[in-house]
Order: structure tokens, then sequence, then C-alpha cells
């Protein structure tokens, strides 16, 4: 739309509409992050000192809670990303004009930790599928059964991500499967091509930046959330965020600026991911659009 | 049976796998929640329950601080609903429409709070929140639920307006429609699924939240997600599987009174 439509100019027009998040988004994360930032630094009195970091930096259990979270996020978001992948591939016909799609919605609806629940109910020792071995004849005790919930790895916490965001990376696959032109598929089968070759010249072109993009939302969510871990996990190593949360809200105020600065580290690992992939994934981009339009 | 899998192809053969698979992994948990929660001492090693009874259903109706929090909750995420809706329309419509000077910058601080973990942005915000005399209060949760819902939010009305193309906008302008009318009969009709899948998914991101609301509400605003926990903890397995039926049961609900609200405000507009 060029030139003026309606009573205002499109550059005011942009501006108004604009505004409104743009001011929200500043002022939750500028000034959020100003504040953490600052009192990261600070003590309790108020004096600028680095010495929350120092401490940081040599406590244990702040590494042991970095690596679990690490392994964690990193673990869930590619098997959610190859799962949510491979099921797309499989479905995107099926799902074209159906009411099937809801199916995928399901999950969508629930909260997280409600699926730790349902992860709980099923995975641990006393748990169903526990008691279905048992009934089949392969247990002889519960305790044969092998801890996977609450244990030191994090594989009910990484199970519970897997469950949730599949339906997640499904539904970002979706409408650019439905974009992708399948003639070009045709063309590669018909010259010799296998499936793996139709995958990588025709579709990873096209879902790459949404696929990166995905990785990135998913890592940086599991990264920084709090409900599962605070359900599933175990005391120590705990995950990253239910340590800041304990240090934040320890009788002994004097531990808040800890819990600031070993969230920062994340954040600030997720923004520079971001950056980097983003304008990684903006270059392949252009030279896509570049090619269609030669 | 052996002729009917001979008839299908393998394509569609793996696509019923699949679908069965959907069903075992998305369906079955909830019936099976569904029987926790009205069963009495279903414990290991049987697989199905052995008595029925709904005193977890009655325990949980008893809780008086139930109803209350249930109140809370849904308010709350209603007005997080109403809040997104109103901050993520005109930013979407900026965003697809027009192309300007650092639109990427803007797109990056408009994602930034998915990125930038949301427990920190709480502790941080805690502060000016209780100087502004927000914290501990509705408002103040309202507030911070923002963090997780208004990326998204803007992300699924820019795909909508991306679909939608401006085409027929512009020859309802070259019609004579003013841009009230033209929002009303074209454009909300066509984003309509996308709106709808905005409600839903912010609604449910703001029922899921513990920590943020546990921050900034301080413990007086109690929400849902508050009372789950301290049950988690206790034994009794029924009231938990009752209590995640209620998680569930609330979004199906909220969807329900969007689809007569928007079918009200629809046919007002038809009439206009």
């Amino acid at each position: 739309m060029n030139g003026r439509i309606g009573l205002l100019s499109n550059k005011w027009k942009l501006r108004l509409y604009l505004l409104p998040a743009i001011a929200v988004t500043l002022l939750l994360v500028g000034h959020g992050m100003w504040s953490a930032v600052a009192q990261s630094f600070q003590t309790i009195d108020g004096e600028w000192t680095i010495a929350t970091y120092a401490e940081l930096f040599s406590n244990h259990a702040f590494f042991h809670s970095l690596k679990l979270t690490f392994r964690v996020a990193v673990l869930s978001t590619l098997l959610s990303l190859v799962i949510g992948l491979v099921m797309t591939r499989m479905l995107y016909e099926l799902f074209k004009d159906s009411t099937l799609k809801i199916l995928v919605w399901i999950p969508m609806l629930i909260p997280h930790f409600v699926a730790g629940y349902l992860v709980f109910l099923f995975f641990s020792q006393s748990g169903l599928f526990s008691s279905l071995l048992y009934q089949v004849g392969v247990l002889e005790s519960r305790g044969n059964f092998p801890v996977l919930v609450q244990e030191k790895f994090g594989l009910g916490i990484i199970l519970t991500y897997i469950w949730k965001e599949v339906p997640f990376v499904i539904l970002m696959l979706l409408p650019v499967y439905y974009e992708i032109d399948h003639r070009y598929s045709e063309v590669v089968r018909t010259l010799g091509g296998s499936k793996w070759d139709v995958f990588k010249t025709v579709e990873l072109p096209w879902i790459l930046p949404i696929l990166i993009e995905t990785a990135v939302i998913l890592l940086a969510f599991v990264a920084s959330a709090f409900e599962i871990p605070y359900l599933l996990g175990v005391t120590r190593p705990e995950m990253l965020p239910v340590r800041a949360y304990e240090w934040f809200y320890d009788g002994d105020w004097s531990k808040r600026p800890l819990a600031f600065s070993a969230m920062l580290l994340p954040g600030v690992l997720a923004l520079l991911l971001a950056t980097f992939s983003i304008g990684a994934v903006q270059k392949h981009r252009l030279r896509m659009i570049k090619g269609r339009n030669r | 049976m052996r002729l009917f899998l001979k008839r299908l192809g393998k394509r569609e053969l793996a696509t019923s796998f699949v679908f069965v698979l959907f069903i075992i992994l998305f369906i079955l948990p909830f019936v099976t929640i569904g029987m926790k929660s009205v069963s009495e001492g279903w414990r290991w090693p049987a697989l199905f329950p052995n008595e029925l009874s709904l005193d977890a259903w009655r325990s949980i109706m008893k809780d008086p601080s139930l109803i209350e929090s249930i109140v809370t909750t849904f308010k709350i995420a209603l007005l997080v609903v109403i809040l997104n809706i109103l901050l993520a329309i005109p930013a979407a419509r900026a965003l697809s429409h027009y192309t300007f000077k650092g639109k990427s910058i803007i797109e990056g601080l408009l994602l930034s709070p998915i990125l930038i973990p949301g427990i920190l942005l709480a502790m941080g915000l805690q502060f000016t929140m209780i100087q502004f005399d927000l914290a501990d209060k509705m408002i103040g949760v309202v507030i911070v639920h923002l963090i997780p819902t208004l990326p998204y939010a803007i992300r699924v009305m820019r795909a909508g307006y991306e679909r939608m193309g401006s085409s027929l906008n512009e020859q309802a302008a070259v019609l004579g429609a003013g841009p009230l009318t033209r929002f009303l009969t074209v454009a909300l009709p066509l984003l309509l699924p996308s709106i709808r899948s905005l409600m839903l998914l912010t609604f449910v991101i703001s029922l899921g939240q513990y920590a943020l609301t546990a921050i900034i509400g301080g413990g007086t605003v109690i929400t849902l997600p508050l009372l789950y926990y301290p049950y988690f903890s206790s034994s009794n397995e029924a009231v938990i599987a009752g209590f995640s039926i209620l998680f569930a049961l609330l979004p199906l609900l909220f969807i329900g009174l969007v689809e007569v609200m928007l079918r009200l405000v629809i046919r007002a507009v038809n009439r206009v």
C-alpha cells in the first residue's frame, strides 16, 4: 500500500501501530533486564561489586546445574526437532484439509507441569509402565524398574519437553511444508534422486530458517523454564532456573544477587545464539529469494 | 486383515501408523488421568482401578481456596488475552504490510521476551512493581504474564496478516470503505482463525505460569498452578489427577465462551 489511504500518512500510521507493543516490550524487557543486571552487580546495601560473579564461578553447585541445564536443553530440543520433522513430513498431506489437525493442538492445551505429571504417572517406578511390565512377568518388583523420573540425568524432564514441544515443532513446520513447491521433489525423483536427496535439495532449504528459529525458541525456553524441573527434578543438581528461584527466595537476602547473575548467563547466551543464527539465516533467505527471481 | 493391509499402499500404512501413534500419545494419557481421578486405591501393580469413587472430586470441590483460585486464574488469563489482542493486531499489521528502516531490529526486540529468561525479567521487575504498588496484585501478574505471551501473539497475528495479503483491503478502500468498516468487514473475518489461535495460545501460556505468578504475586495472588504444586507433593494421586483434568477443562471452557462471543460479534457486524 503506497501513498495515502485514510487520514494519516503511512509513516505515522506505522508508528502508531507499533508504538504500544514496542513500549510494553521495552518496559518489560529493557527495564527488567537493566534492573537484573544492576542487582547482580550490587550488594544488598547497594554497593557496586563483582563479588557475586566471583562467588558464582567458584560455586560447584552452579556448574553442576549449568551442565544439567545445557544437557537437558540441547537433548530435548534436538529430539523434538527430529521427531517433529519426521512426523510433519509423514502427515502434512493428511492434515491438508482435515480436522485431524486438532489432534496436534491437544498437547498445546495442557500446561507444561500437567505434562510433567503425565510423565510421572507413566514412567515412575510405581507408574503404569512398571505395572504393565510386572503384569506381563518381566519385572519382579518395582525396584527393578529403571529410575526414569526424578533422577540426576534429567530423563523425565527431557521426556516431558519432547511430548510438549513436538506438536509445537509440527505447528511451526506445517505452513512451510504447504509452501514448498513439490514439483521440485518430482524433478529430483525423475532424475534418480533418493528420498534423502529430495529432502536435502528441495525441502531443507525451505524449512531451514524456520527450523533454526524453532530451535532457538526451544533452547531458550527449556533452559529458562522453572515449572517442569521444579516438579520432576532432583534436589541436587537442580536445573538453573530452580537454583536461581531458590537463591531469590532464600530467607537470606544476600543470596539475591547470585540469583540474578546465575540467570543472566543463559539469557546472554540465548541472545547471542539468536543474533548469530538469525543473521546467518537472513543471508540464506536472501540467497533463496535471489535464486527464485532468476 | 491381510487383504486389507495389502490394499493399503505403503504411504497410507505409514500415515495410519502415525495416526494411531498420535491417539496413543495424545488421547490415551487423558483417558488415564480421567480414570485416575475417579479411582480409589489404584496402586502398583494394578493396571486398572479396582474401585471407583468420586471422593477426589468431592475433596477438590470442598477446597474453598480452589474456587477462588479458578476465578483469579480465569480473570488474569482473560485480561492477558485481551491485552495481547490489543497490542499484537496493530503491531502485526505494521510488520506484515510495511517495510521500513530498522525493521529487523524491531522484530528482534519484539521477539526478545521469549529469548531472555522470563524468571530473570520477573525477578528484575519485582522491585519496580513494589515501588509502583503493582506487586502482590492481579494487575502486576497480568503485566508480567505479557512477557511469555506477547511475542507468540505477534507471531501468530503476523502470519495471519501475511496469509491475507493486502489486495482485498485495497479493493474495499477503492470502493470507498472507511478504515473501521474495512477492518470489521474485510480483515476481521479473514483474521479470525489467527485470532482464535492467539487467544488459545496466550490463555494456555498464562494458565501454565508458576514462577512468574509467584514472584510478582508474592503469594497473595493465588492462581491454580500455585495450588497444584503442594497437591503434587501430597500423596493423594486421585486429587492430583482431578486437578490435572481441571487444567485441561479451563481452556476448553474458554474456547467455548470465545466461540459464542465471536458468533455474536460476527452477527452484529453483518447487520451493519
